[in-house]
């Protein structure tokens, strides 16, 4: 491989004037010209010694540095263009690579003094060339463009590219941002251009790229939701299912209301202790009949027992028990020890209740709550 | 997504402790009273189950600590209650209406649309004052100006939502089948 051949079209690789040659020199297969006219104008310079490779070796390496010089490029302008061209440089000729990086240093100086825009250019042709690998199918477009932006600067010498159209900079532009955005993503999901692609007929430019991508995930979000809401699997259109998510949140706020409700009505002093939660736990797992015969275990024993011996029962449950309650022994650990620190702070707050309820507040209750209704 | 066994035992714990908390100071009091107290009790648990991690829950705590203030910062005095309250929320995006309704009016003047682009905008629009329905009944709606995250919040608040209501039911239905025998 000659070296220095290599060199000297990577130093003047960024300048239009030498690529015509590069492009000249290229006679190979159909696939491969168009690989080389959506690359880089940096990377075509280098192209010249990939020649002398043999064909299949060639379009591997291509096709690594179509991935590889994507990368960087997004970050932008100028000095870190670098990387890609060193990375390539010591992949082709893996013998000197300090070298091929000085190399590529000095070329890349050489084109920003030579003219500001060059590396401008090379990141929008590269970014298109991002969107062009992305949406696969709807490639025409960017492509199109690129080789008649390249076609435009082959003809036209090095002065005339600095006094371009504005619209050309709002391309620029809107190219790079969309880079940015197409790499903050990557960073996000592992490979965007696999759920955001473009069908034939479909935009894309970064905005309706991103528009998309948006649609998908509140889609994605609402197929959730109606998963979650009973009934709202059948419904079609985003209205109708907004209005029953709006229905069942405001018919569970209302629930919380009525419970609140009852159990206000229901306990003259609001104070559930650890029986009533025990047996409603096991209840709402359970069916109903049992949630009566866990009741009656556990009501009477309350009024019954001093504190002592409740707390007893606590840490160890009645033998019949623990094949009706299967969660006893879950609960039953965290429970009891809540309940010896809460016993620590208010002894006396439970043994007043317990008193409460041994006068007979259940008879006392209704009364009271037809009172207050 | 259902509510699983934890969160309810999570739950379960949290509303007993702030019922235990503001439980003496409301011995004789009316029930409407009293279900204030279990309301706002049950509402911070449920919100403190998520920590602080998503913004319902933290607008929900705001809500219920300006009635209360005290309950709130008793019952969360194990999760550092300050932080909690003081998060502040994602702004929330001002715009004027009148002017944003002249814009839209010159725009669709501008362009004429035919019968289905008509119809899609209507459609459009009844999404759009869906969702503004839906904002209002999410605690902290109208603090998400992002589709997304307002969905994302919703899934959430509903699960939470489910915990508490069977967690309450099934307390209800217990103590009303204890003080019928």
């Amino acid at each position: 491989m000659d070296l220095t051949g290599g060199f000297g079209a990577r130093s003047g690789g960024g300048g239009p004037c030498r690529e015509a040659t590069g492009l000249e020199s290229l006679h190979i297969g159909d696939e491969f010209r168009q690989l080389v006219t959506t690359l880089p104008p940096e990377n075509a310079g280098s192209f010249t010694a990939l020649l002398e490779l043999p064909p299949t070796q060639a379009v591997e390496l291509l096709h690594f540095t179509d991935t590889s010089s994507s990368q960087p490029a997004v970050t932008g302008i100028g000095g870190d263009i670098a990387p890609p061209l060193h990375s390539f440089g010591t992949l082709t000729f893996p013998s000197n690579p300090v070298l091929m990086e000085r190399a590529a240093r000095f070329s890349v100086i050489a084109t920003e003094q030579q003219n500001g825009n060059v590396s401008g250019e090379t990141t929008t042709s590269s970014s298109a060339n991002l969107d062009r690998v992305k949406t696969e199918p709807a490639e025409t477009e960017s492509s199109q463009r690129l080789t008649s932006d390249q076609a435009v600067e082959n003809q036209s010498p090095c002065p005339s590219q600095n006094n371009r159209s504005g619209k050309r900079k709002e391309f620029e532009k809107k190219v790079k941002s969309s880079t940015k955005k197409n790499k903050s993503s990557e960073e996000n999901e592992k490979l965007p251009y696999v759920h955001v692609r473009a069908r034939r007929g479909q935009a894309t430019d970064s905005h309706s790229l991103a528009e998309r991508a948006r649609r998908e995930k509140i889609n994605a979000r609402m197929k959730l939701l109606q998963e979650l809401v009973p009934g709202c699997d059948k419904i079609q259109g985003t209205a109708l299912v907004l209005d029953e998510i709006i229905n069942h949140v405001q018919s569970l706020q209302r629930q919380v209301e009525m419970l609140s409700m009852r159990l206000a009505a229901v306990n003259p002093r609001i104070d559930f202790n650890l029986d009533t939660i025990l047996a409603s736990e096991n209840g709402s797992l359970m069916d109903g009949s049992f949630n009566g015969t866990a009741m009656q275990l556990a009501w009477p024993h309350q009024v019954i027992e001093t504190e002592q011996s409740y707390h007893h029962r606590q840490l160890q449950p009645p033998p019949p028990q623990p094949q009706q309650w299967p969660f006893d022994g879950l609960n039953q650990p965290a429970w009891g020890r809540e309940e010896d620190q809460d016993h620590g702070n208010d002894h006396n707050n439970l043994m007043a209740v317990s008193e409460n309820l041994m006068a007979g507040s259940a008879n006392l209750h209704p009364n009271q709550v037809k009172m207050e209704l | 997504m259902q509510p699983t066994s934890s969160m309810k035992e999570e739950f379960l714990k949290k509303w007993q402790m702030g019922i235990q908390i503001c439980g003496p100071s409301i011995d004789n009091t009316s029930v409407s009273e009293r279900k204030k107290v279990i309301k706002l009790s049950a509402d911070v648990a449920m919100a403190s189950l998520r920590k602080g991690t998503t913004c319902w829950s933290r607008a929900l705590i705001q809500k219920t600590a300006t009635e209360d203030n005290s309950l709130v910062r008793q019952m969360l005095s194990g999760i550092k209650a300050e932080t909690l309250i003081n998060k502040t929320l994602p702004k929330k995006t001002l715009c004027h209406r009148k002017i944003v309704r002249r814009s839209k009016k010159i725009l669709m003047r501008r362009n004429a649309r035919s019968a289905s682009e008509e119809a899609a905008a209507k459609a459009k629009k009844l999404v759009k004052r869906k969702t503004q329905g839906l904002r209002s009944v999410v605690p902290g709606g109208e603090f998400m100006n992002n589709d997304v995250l307002l969905i994302q919040e919703t899934l959430d608040y509903i699960v939470s939502l489910q915990t508490q209501v069977n967690v309450m039911r099934s307390i209800v239905d217990a103590t009303e089948a204890g003080i019928e025998r």
